[in-house]
């Protein structure tokens, strides 16, 4: 590691806190608001593994939310599961599927992968269509009486859990890998680095925290469906979180989906399909003129915001 | 015992024989010119050698270890990089870290990015470019780019390096400054290298044997001065007699 | 109906379904092979053009058939722009897209998809709307053949091979293939590369939205602001199974999609057959990632 830990992570930490005694303290009305920000700010960070470090770009990266959202799902709902199992063994699938994806397609760079991914997702949706215990299309009803803390608290602590990843594995030997093999991968190996290796790691890292960020959703909304949970509008805005905070970083998937949800919270109230509008202008005016995010901006803008925001 | 051995290497590719039987020897510390007229084959057999094309026959030792059938990663592991003909710096990466991704990954064990970046200036100072330390590699001109993958290479820790055609491109002033620098930096680290060169003053100047490849086979080996005196050779770049009338 | 007779029904629908996904593919495959980038809102430039044979249709009385070169000419605007909007500024001074560029095009267009399909959703709303054209049926034996799908068929084919033959015979034309292969040996001889990517990009444009306006034959009561979802990962895995670039590429994957579709959907369920189609991608891409079409 590089030395201390630095004011990015402490500021982080301060922002975890603050979100908790929110939660603590405010009251049920504002934890359901946050709970939602803190499913966005995972799969955020579960997408910045693959997409934002690595820079293999993800368009199907809502497969593992699928998959994690079924799991808890179908756990609690046939077998009466507590949703904590529902969420670990989510957050497994999750990790398992990208482990056997990962070791056929990761091998395909660039368009190649990302059309892949996407091709993933929608042969994913027609063939659980296929399965009534799946709901075959229908909703599959989670029935849990409402548990407000145990739900923020348990997505609370995987945000948590991905961002002190995040942070240390930008700072660690892994992270240079990692950086080595977004800007030039055949460079990379040819001075040690196994990308195999270290793609693999990132996309499984996506597909564990991926699920997990799929299991708490359901368990937040209280149900599956097929549709929506194969919609590619969350790969968006997962892709949207990070451009906008800043990929790769640690601040900006938080950042990002900050930026994200609150609008989107007080638009849902208004036009419903406003939504991925402006997320979808917004993707294009940030790619083209800010691929490195707010923080990249920042960073830019000042020697010692360069030093100090990761 | 040579500490690079090339035996037989034969490559195909559906049909065109790119390599026929190339056989050669590196001595420790010693530096081994690769030349010959362009479709010889050159860029195939260093491919081969760093692991990043398996031959269709043939074995290659490194350190009595064979390694023609390992991954270029791998290869670095045992002691063994090469550079690019057309430099791939790491664009968004500085100077500094580009050198301490080869520290970290090389086989030196240092596995602490602070050591690491350490050690990269250390590295950088070597190749002369301690003042470009914090630049973006993009923004590197194209001769700070070549020794950047230089450095690199070095940094992995390698006995074995594989430079292929490092002075193309230089001006005489630089091409000067390139030779004096390996020249000294090869007294400091004692590295063996195999050199594939189109510069014939930088071949010629700085390699104790030469061999020659002309369409995928050795058609000449010898100290610089019998090869460029070798009539085989000759003709190889200049064409023969019949073909040029 | 004997299984024989099944089999070759299926295959003689897979195939006139194949031509159309052919041409609907054929427009990424002329951008991608040409300027190498790879549009994700393709989808919904079929959408635009499917929507457009919808309109004209309702308000001009206009069949598929003569909807498209309508579409094509609307096209060959939005094509300059997007070439000048998305492109231009990536391309202008690099001879090939770094992988940064790659990223960027690759999210700015998502982010475009995303943007259109939402826009036809407030401005056409979700219903799915159709065209009314049936000009009857052919009878040969006991193979019953749409006329409309027949058309539509020989229209698609006419325009590969017409683009084909442009980018053959004609100066521009070899200009644009040059310019595929080498761009900075194609400005050396006096093109100029923003003219040549942008009329690419115009030309792929055009053929994208006249398949749409072909399309609707096939999907009666399917045009939706959504279908793009559906339609780009079809042509993106056409043009991976031609081979990115290889013209008649466009023919061979969408010809080889729409059987395979057709047949497998008559042994399991139509969700299944479009997976499988699908799922051809990955060991495409494994084993022959250039593409099923030789050279």
């Amino acid at each position: 590691m590089i030395g201390k830990p630095g004011l990015t992570l402490y500021g982080l930490f301060i922002v975890m806190a603050l979100l908790a005694a929110a939660a603590l303290l405010l009251g049920v009305a504002v934890s359901s608001i946050l709970v939602l920000l803190l499913v966005y700010a995972a799969l955020a960070y579960s997408i910045n593994f693959i997409t934002g470090m690595i820079g293999y770009v993800d368009f199907g990266h809502v497969l593992f939310m699928a998959i994690g959202s079924y799991v808890l799902a179908t756990l609690v709902s046939y077998y009466g599961a507590n949703p904590l199992l529902g969420v670990g063994l989510g957050a497994l699938l999750g990790l398992v599927f990208a482990l056997g994806i990962g070791l056929v397609i990761l091998r395909f760079r660039g368009v190649y992968f990302a059309i892949t991914t996407v091709v993933l997702v929608l042969a994913a949706y027609n063939i659980v269509l296929q399965f009534p215990q799946l709901g075959a299309g229908g909703e599959i009803i989670v029935n849990l009486k409402f548990q407000p803390l145990a739900t923020y608290f348990t997505i609370w602590t995987i945000v948590l859990i991905e961002i002190v990843l995040t942070y240390y594995v930008n700072r660690s030997r892994i992270g240079f890998g990692i950086r080595a093999i977004k800007n030039n991968e055949d460079a990379a190996s040819s001075i040690g680095v196994s990308p195999r290796t270290l793609k693999l790691t990132g996309y499984m890292l996506g597909g564990l925290f991926g699920g997990a960020g799929g299991a708490v959703y359901a368990w937040s909304i209280s149900g599956v469906t097929a549709g929506p949970a194969f919609d590619f509008t969350f790969s968006l805005l997962m892709l949207a979180m990070i451009i906008i905070g800043g990929v790769g970083t640690s601040i900006g998937p938080l950042l990002g989906a900050v930026v994200v949800y609150i609008p989107s919270y007080f638009l849902l109230t208004t036009v419903a399909q406003a939504q991925p509008l402006i997320i979808g202008l917004l993707v294009i005016i940030m790619a083209l003129f800010l691929p490195d995010g707010i923080v990249g901006l920042l960073r830019r803008s000042n020697e010692h915001l360069r030093l100090v925001l990761e | 015992m040579p500490i690079l051995q090339a035996s037989n290497i034969s490559k195909n590719f559906g049909g065109v024989q790119a390599l026929k039987d190339v056989s050669f020897d590196l001595p420790e510390s010693a530096v081994l010119g690769l030349i010959g007229p362009n479709g010889s084959g050159k860029s195939t057999l260093l491919n081969i050698i760093a692991g990043l094309e398996k031959p269709t026959s043939g074995i290659v030792k490194l350190d009595s270890k064979r390694i023609d059938n390992l991954q270029a990663n791998r290869v670095v592991g045992y002691g063994l990089a090469k550079t690019h003909q057309i430099p791939k710096p790491f664009s968004n990466m500085t100077a500094r870290e580009n050198v301490a991704v080869a520290v970290l990954y090389g086989r030196r064990n240092i596995n602490s990015p602070s050591l690491a970046l350490q050690e990269a200036e250390r590295i950088l100072s070597l190749v002369g470019m301690r003042s470009r330390n914090d630049a973006s590699a993009g923004s590197l001109t194209v001769q700070e780019k070549k020794r950047l993958e230089f450095a690199r290479a070095i940094a992995t820790g390698a006995s074995v390096l594989l430079l292929d055609e490092v002075f193309a491109g230089l001006s005489p002033e630089e091409l000067k400054d390139s030779i004096q620098l390996f020249r000294k930096l090869h007294e400091e680290l004692h590295f063996s290298a195999l050199v594939v060169e189109h510069v014939m003053r930088a071949v010629l100047n700085l390699s104790h044997k030469v061999i020659v490849l002309e369409e995928g086979h050795v058609i000449a080996t010898g100290t610089p001065d019998e090869v460029v005196h070798n009539e085989r050779v000759i003709e190889a770049y200049l064409g023969s007699k019949k073909s040029a009338a | 109906m004997v299984a024989a007779e099944l089999i070759v029904t299926d295959l003689a629908f897979g195939l006139m379904l194949g031509c159309v996904f052919s041409v609907v593919a054929h427009g990424l495959n002329i951008i991608w092979g040409v300027v190498k980038v790879v549009n994700i809102a393709h989808g919904e430039f079929i959408m635009l053009g499917a929507y457009g044979a919808y309109f004209l249709n309702l308000f001009a009385g206009l069949t598929p058939l003569e909807t498209a070169p309508v579409d094509a000419a609307i096209g060959l605007l939005v094509g300059y722009a997007f070439y000048y909007a998305f492109l231009h500024r990536e391309l202008r001074n690099t001879e090939t897209i770094t992988l940064q560029s790659e990223m960027v095009t690759l999210a700015a267009t998502f982010g475009l998809s995303l943007f259109i399909s939402n826009l036809a959703i407030i401005l056409f709303t979700g219903n799915p709307v159709g065209v009314n054209y049936s000009p009857g049926t052919l009878q040969f034996g006991y193979l019953h053949v749409p006329i409309a799908a027949l058309y539509v068929a020989i229209l698609s084919v006419l325009i590969i091979t017409g683009t084909w033959l442009f980018l053959e015979r004609t100066l521009i034309g070899s200009t644009i293939r040059a310019y595929a292969q080498d761009v900075t040996a194609t400005e050396l001889v006096g093109a100029n590369p923003a003219k040549v990517a942008s009329l690419a990009t115009a030309l792929g444009f055009a053929v994208t939205m006249a398949g749409g306006a072909l399309l609707t034959v096939w999907i009666p009561v399917g045009i939706n602001p959504l279908m793009g979802a559906l339609y780009a990962p079809i042509s993106f895995v056409i043009v991976v199974l031609g081979g990115p670039g290889k013209m008649w590429g466009s023919l061979v994957g969408g010809l080889t999609l729409g059987v395979v579709i057709d047949v497998v959907q008559a042994f399991t369920t139509v969700e299944i057959a479009y997976a499988a189609a699908f799922l051809i991608l990955i060991p495409v891409l494994v084993f022959r990632p250039e593409g099923l079409l030789k050279r």
